[in-house]
C-alpha cells in the first residue's frame, strides 16, 4: 500500500518529457500487444518498455521487479484455464481426474501463453506511464480532452486527498497493530471495520471542511492549473518513429509464429 | 477482482468500453445536474472518491493467508447511489491502474463494467428491496456488499469466459470453468467484505448518524430505532 507509483514517477527524469508522446508511446505499445497474434510482439514490447522504464526513467530495479508479479497470481490461474479449455490441436498433456479427462492441446498451450505476453507487454507499458508520468502532469491532458470540468475538479481532489487519507489510515493501523489490534482474524475485522468507519467520518468532516475553506476563497468550480509546455525534442521523435518502425515490423515479421 | 492489461483480446476490450462508457456518461449528466443544484457536493465527491480508494488499497484480514482487498463499491452504492458510483469509482479504477498497477486501461471498460456498474446496481437494488421488506438495516447492507462483490466476480468471469470459448463445450463450459477457479477465493471474500461493510455502518452509525440521514441511505426513525436496539 506504501508504493504508490506516483511516487516513484515524480523523481523520473522522464517526467520532463512531453506527455502526449509518452501517451502515444505507451498507447501504441498497449494496443500493438493486445492485437497481436505471436508472443514475440508483446515480448519485445514488455523487454523494451522495461529498459525504457528502468534505464532512462531511473526507476529502481527491485521495485520494478516486485510490482511486475502483482498480476501473476491472477494471470497464471486464468492462463491454466484457458491452456485447458480453450483451442483445438495435437494434444500435448493429458491426465484424469475425479473422472473427468484434462488436456491441454497445443491451441489453447499457444492462446495461454499469448495473452501470458500480452499481459506482460501491457503490464509494462502502464509502468512505464505510471513510473514516468505523476499525475499533476496528466492532469494538463485531462483539460485538454473535452471532459466536463467538476469531473477533472472532483479527480485533482480526489488525488489530492488519496495521500492525506492513506497517512490516516496508515497511522491508524500501526496504532492498532502495536495494540495487537491484527492479531488474529476476530481482532483483525474489529480493527478494519474501526479503521474504515473512523477513515469514512474523518473524511467527511475534511470534505464539509475543504467546502467551507475553498468558497471563502472564492472557488466558483473551476481551479485553474498551471501547466509548463515541453515542446518533442528532435532526438525524441527520431528514437519514437524508429522504435515504432521496429515495432511494426516485427508485427509483420512475426504474424505466423507459434511455439507448437 | 480487475482484470490485468492485455488479457482481453482485441473484440471484447473494445465492446466493453462500448458498454461503460454511456453508463459513465449518464452518471456525469446526473453528476453535472447535482453539481448545479449544489455546489457543496463537489469536495465531498472527491473526498468519497479517495476515501474508496484507499479502502480498496487496504488488505482485508483473511482466514487463507493470500492479499485481497476490498473493492468497496458496494459501500459506495449504499451511500451514492449507482450512477454516482459509476463516475467515482471509474476515476477510483484509473488510479489503481496508474497508482498501483491493478488493473489496465485497455482493460478499463470491461473492470469499470464489472466493478463500476453491474456490483454497484446490484447492491443498490439489494439494498433498496431490502429496506423495503423492512430487514434489519445491517443485514441489508451485508447482503448488499456481499451480492455486489459476487456480482462483480460472476461478471468478471462472464467476460473471460465470452472471450475465451473453450473448444468442446462452448462459452458456457468455459464460464463455469472461471467461475469455478475464482470461486476459491472470491466466495469467502465477499462474505468477509459484506460482514465489515455492515459493521463498519455499525461505527458510523453510532459515531455520526447525521452523515448517514443526510446523504437519504436511512431515516431518521430507523437511526434512532437502530441506537435503541444497541444501547
Amino acid at each position: 500500500m506504501a508504493n504508490i507509483l506516483d511516487n516513484y514517477a515524480l523523481a523520473s527524469p522522464l517526467r520532463y518529457k512531453n506527455n502526449w508522446l509518452k501517451l502515444f508511446i505507451v498507447t501504441i505499445g498497449m494496443i500493438a500487444g493486445v492485437s497481436s497474434t505471436s508472443p514475440i510482439v508483446p515480448l519485445f514490447i514488455a523487454s523494451s518498455m522495461s529498459f525504457a522504464t528502468i534505464y532512462f526513467g531511473k526507476t529502481p530495479l527491485k521495485l520494478y521487479s516486485k510490482i511486475i508479479l502483482t498480476p501473476a497470481s491472477f494471470v497464471l490461474l486464468s492462463a491454466i484455464i484457458i491452456a485447458f479449455f480453450f483451442g483445438s490441436g495435437n494434444e500435448l498433456f493429458s491426465f484424469s481426474i475425479l473422472g473427468y479427462e484434462l488436456a491441454i492441446n497445443s491451441g489453447g498451450f499457444n492462446m495461454a501463453i499469448l495473452i501470458m505476453a500480452r499481459t506482460l507487454g501491457g503490464m509494462t507499458c502502464l509502468f512505464f506511464l505510471a513510473l514516468t508520468t505523476p499525475m499533476i502532469e496528466l492532469f494538463s491532458v485531462l483539460k485538454a480532452t473535452r471532459l466536463p470540468d467538476y469531473f477533472i475538479e472532483i479527480s485533482m481532489m480526489m488525488y489530492r486527498y488519496i495521500f492525506v487519507f492513506i497517512d490516516i489510515a496508515m497511522s491508524i493501523k500501526y496504532a492498532q497493530t502495536v495494540r495487537l489490534g491484527y492479531r488474529n482474524f476476530k481482532t483483525a475485522s474489529k480493527s478494519f471495520a474501526m479503521l474504515a468507519s473512523i477513515l469514512f467520518i474523518r473524511s467527511w468532516e475534511q470534505g464539509e471542511k475543504t467546502y467551507l475553506s475553498m468558497n471563502s476563497r472564492c472557488y466558483d468550480g473551476k481551479m485553474t492549473m498551471f501547466h509548463i509546455k515541453r515542446p518533442v525534442k528532435l532526438p525524441e521523435a527520431i528514437l519514437t518513429v524508429v522504435y515504432l518502425g521496429c515495432l511494426i515490423s516485427i508485427s509483420y515479421l512475426t504474424r505466423d509464429y507459434s511455439i507448437f | 477482482m480487475h482484470i490485468f492489461e492485455g488479457f482481453l483480446p482485441a473484440p471484447w476490450w473494445q465492446l466493453w468500453f462500448v458498454f461503460s462508457i454511456p453508463v459513465i456518461l449518464f452518471g456525469m449528466h446526473k453528476l453535472n445536474k447535482l453539481v448545479d443544484e449544489k455546489r457543496e457536493i463537489i469536495p465531498l465527491l472527491a473526498v468519497a472518491g479517495a476515501f474508496i480508494f484507499v479502502i480498496s488499497s487496504l488488505k482485508l484480514p483473511s482466514v487463507t493467508g493470500s492479499t485481497s482487498h476490498p473493492t468497496g463499491t458496494g459501500m459506495a452504492a449504499i451511500l451514492f447511489g449507482p450512477a454516482i458510483t459509476a463516475v467515482l469509482s471509474s476515476i477510483v479504477l484509473l488510479y489503481q491502474a496508474l497508482f498501483l498497477a491493478h488493473g489496465g486501461l485497455t482493460t478499463f471498460g470491461a473492470n469499470v463494467a464489472s466493478m463500476g456498474i453491474i456490483g454497484p446496481v446490484l447492491a443498490y437494488a439489494v439494498y433498496k428491496a431490502g429496506m423495503k421488506a423492512n430487514l434489519n438495516f445491517y443485514v441489508v447492507v451485508f447482503l448488499a456488499a456481499t451480492i455486489a462483490d459476487w456480482g462483480t466476480y460472476i461478471v468478471t468471469s462472464i467476460q473471460l469466459g465470452l472471450a475465451f470459448p473453450a473448444e468442446p463445450g462452448g462459452v458456457v463450459t468455459s464460464i463455469k470453468a472461471f467461475l469455478g477457479v475464482f470461486a476459491i477465493t472470491q466466495v469467502p471474500l465477499a462474505i468477509i467484505e459484506g460482514a465489515l461493510t455492515a459493521l463498519m455502518f455499525k461505527y458510523i452509525i453510532q459515531v455520526k448518524s447525521d452523515v448517514m440521514v443526510k446523504l437519504n441511505v436511512i431515516t431518521e426513525e430507523s437511526v434512532n430505532k437502530i441506537k435503541g436496539l444497541i444501547t
